[in-house]
C-alpha cells in the first residue's frame, strides 16, 4: 500500500474576525490574524521549503488580496492553490446569493493566479446541498471539507459527478487542538496518534495547518514541531502529495472520466 | 567580542516577565463580591503577589507588573511595595474591563494612571488591555497621558512602532503572545500540569533564542487559571532559572525595553525589513 499524506494549509489571516467587525476596528484579541501577515505564512513557506514539500494553500479571496506578494511566493514555491471561498462564507446560509460568491471567488482567484483553482474547501466548514454542483459546473475536480472517511471517495451522490472528495482529519487539524489551547507536545502527541494510525489503514493522511498564532503553527517553537511531524511521516514511508494529484489518481481509479490537464 | 544585536547591551535574547495582578476589581467590574468560589484574584493579593516579588528578589529579575486602578486603590501598600521592588506598574484598567466602554474610556484610563501615579509617585509609561481589546479612542488617549508602550497587540514576534505621525512622540507595540507564553489559557482551557506548561514554555524560548530573540513571558499570580499557587509558581521559577542560564540572555523591564526602540525609530519602524 502506497502511503500519502497531503499537507493542506488554510491561508487565515484576519478574515474570520472581519467577518463580523469592521477591519479598521480589530485591535488586540481580534487582530491577532495579522500575525499571518506580518510572520507566520512568511514562516510556513520557508518551512516547506526546507523540508522540500509541496503543499496545497487554500485561499479565501479576503486574504490574497490582502498578501499578494506572499500569493506569489506561495506560487513560485511551487504549491498548490486552491478556492477558500470569498470572505469566510457559511454556505448553508447564503441561499440564492452561493452561485454568485462561488462564482467570484472562483474568477478573482483565477485572476490572482492566471489558473483556475481546482479544489475547493468550505471557508467555515459549512456546505448547502447546492455547494458541490455548483463547484462542478465551474468545473472544480475535488472538495476538501468533509469529516466522513480516513481515504477519497467519488463525490457522485453528492451532486459532484467526476468529483472526488478529499476528506481531512480533525485530529490532524492544528486548530482542533490549539483551540482548545492544548500544550504543544500534547498537541503534538494528538497528531502523531491520528496520523499514524491513518497511514496504516488505508494509506491516506491529510494534515490541515493554519500560519496565524493561535490555532496554527506560525509561531517558531511550533515550526519545528511540524518539521519534526514531517520527517517522522516520511519514516513511515509517506510521501507528500499536492491535492489535485491525490484527486486525480483517485478519480482515475473510481473511473471518473478527469480531463486531461487537471493534475 | 560578540556580533551586534538589535538588542540592549549587546544581549542575544531579551526577557521581559509581566505579572497582570488581576485581582478582586475584576470581580467587582463583574458585579460580584470576592468571596469563597469568587475570592481567586484576592489570592494574588494575600499570597500571589508577594511569591513573586520573593521570587524575583532571589532571582534578581526586573519585572513589570500590569495593574488595575481600584486594586491599587484598595491596597496601596502592596503596590507600594512593588515598586520599591524596582520593578515597573503598568495600567491594566480600573477594575479590568473585558468589555466595550464606549465613551466612558478616556475617563477610566485617566483615573487608573492618576491612581498609579499618586500611590507610587510615579506615572505609568505602559498598558495592556485588561482582555486585549481596544478602541478607536484607547491609544490616543493613552498618548495624550504620556504613555510610550501598550502590550496588547499579538500580531507579531517582535516589537515595533506605531507609523510616524507629524508632531506626535513615538509610540511602542511590544507584543504579547497569550498563546503559548501566558499561564492562563493552557491552564484554564488547555487543562495542563504545570510540567507540560513548564516544558511549552522550554520550547518557545529555544525557537525564540534561534530566531526573534525576543521573549515575553505572561504570568497571573491568582488562583484557578493562574501561576499563584504553589505548584504552578514552581514551574516559573524553573523555567526563569532555565531563562537565566542562558548565553546571552538579558531580563528587562517592559519600559527598558520600550525606550531601547524608542531610540532608535529607523530600526524599529519596521523590523522585519
Amino acid at each position: 500500500m502506497t502511503r500519502t499524506t497531503l499537507v493542506t494549509v488554510n491561508v487565515h489571516g484576519v478574515g474570520p474576525e472581519a467577518a463580523s467587525i469592521p477591519e479598521d476596528e480589530l485591535f488586540g484579541r481580534f487582530g491577532l490574524g495579522r500575525y499571518t501577515y506580518r510572520i507566520g505564512l512568511a514562516r510556513v513557506l520557508e518551512s516547506l521549503r526546507r523540508s522540500e514539500i509541496k503543499a496545497t494553500f487554500f485561499w479565501p479571496v479576503f486574504e490574497a488580496e490582502r498578501c499578494r506578494a506572499l500569493l506569489e511566493q506561495c506560487l513560485a514555491d511551487g504549491h498548490e492553490v486552491a478556492s477558500n471561498g470569498l470572505a469566510f462564507e457559511d454556505h448553508i446560509s447564503l441561499g440564492e446569493r452561493e452561485d454568485a460568491v462561488l462564482e467570484k471567488a472562483h474568477s478573482r482567484l483565477t485572476a490572482l493566479c492566471g489558473t483556475a483553482p481546482v479544489g475547493f474547501r468550505a471557508p467555515t466548514g459549512t456546505l448547502s446541498d447546492r455547494t458541490i454542483p455548483i463547484l462542478r459546473r465551474l468545473g472544480y475536480r475535488y472538495d476538501s471539507s468533509f469529516i466522513d472517511d480516513d481515504a477519497p471517495y467519488p463525490l457522485d451522490g453528492d451532486g459532484g459527478t467526476g468529483m472526488v472528495e478529499l476528506p481531512v482529519s480533525q485530529g490532524m487539524t492544528d486548530a482542533t487542538h490549539f483551540g482548545q489551547r492544548l500544550t504543544q507536545s500534547r498537541a503534538e502527541a494528538f497528531m502523531i496518534e491520528a496520523w499514524d494510525a491513518l497511514l496504516a489503514t488505508d494509506g491516506y493522511a491529510c494534515l490541515t495547518l493554519h500560519p496565524r498564532a493561535d490555532l496554527g503553527v506560525g509561531r517558531a517553537a511550533r515550526i519545528t514541531m511540524i518539521e519534526r511531524l514531517f520527517e517522522r511521516a516520511r519514516g513511515l514511508g509517506s510521501d507528500f502529495q499536492l491535492c489535485r494529484k491525490a484527486a486525480a489518481e483517485a478519480g482515475r481509479q473510481f473511473g471518473s472520466s478527469v480531463p486531461p490537464g487537471a493534475a | 567580542m560578540a556580533a551586534p544585536t538589535r538588542w540592549p547591551g549587546g544581549a542575544r535574547t531579551v526577557l521581559c516577565v509581566t505579572v497582570h495582578v488581576d485581582g478582586p476589581s475584576e470581580e467587582a467590574g463583574r458585579g460580584l463580591n470576592a468571596l469563597g468560589i469568587h475570592s481567586r484574584g484576592r489570592y494574588a493579593i494575600r499570597r500571589g503577589v508577594r511569591r513573586y516579588l520573593d521570587m524575583f528578589d532571589r532571582l534578581g529579575i526586573p519585572a513589570t507588573f500590569f495593574v488595575c486602578g481600584q486594586d491599587v486603590e484598595t491596597w496601596p501598600e502592596l503596590y507600594r511595595d512593588i515598586h520599591r521592588a524596582g520593578h515597573e506598574l503598568a495600567a491594566h484598567g480600573y477594575q479590568h474591563e473585558g468589555w466595550d466602554l464606549g465613551e466612558a474610556e478616556p475617563a477610566l484610563l485617566e483615573k487608573t494612571h492618576r491612581i498609579i501615579a499618586d500611590t507610587v509617585g510615579e506615572a505609568p509609561v505602559g498598558w495592556c488591555s485588561p482582555s486585549g481589546r481596544k478602541s478607536r479612542l484607547t491609544l490616543p488617549t493613552l498618548r495624550r497621558l504620556g504613555y510610550r508602550y501598550d502590550s496588547s497587540e499579538k500580531d507579531d514576534d517582535l516589537p515595533y512602532l506605531l507609523p510616524e505621525e507629524v508632531g506626535q512622540p513615538d509610540f511602542a507595540i511590544l507584543p504579547n503572545n497569550v498563546v503559548s507564553l501566558d499561564d492562563h489559557p493552557m491552564y484554564a482551557i488547555g487543562r495542563a500540569l504545570a510540567s507540560e506548561v513548564l516544558e511549552t514554555w522550554i520550547r518557545e524560548l529555544e525557537a525564540i533564542e534561534a530566531g526573534d530573540g525576543y521573549v515575553h513571558l505572561i504570568i497571573h499570580p491568582e488562583a484557578n487559571g493562574g501561576s499563584g499557587v504553589p505548584a504552578r509558581a514552581a514551574a516559573v521559577e524553573a523555567f526563569l532559572r532555565h531563562a537565566q542560564a542562558r548565553p546571552g540572555l538579558r531580563a528587562l523591564r517592559m519600559k527598558t525595553l520600550a525606550e531601547h526602540c524608542l531610540a532608535d525609530p529607523a530600526a524599529w519602524r519596521n523590523p522585519r525589513l
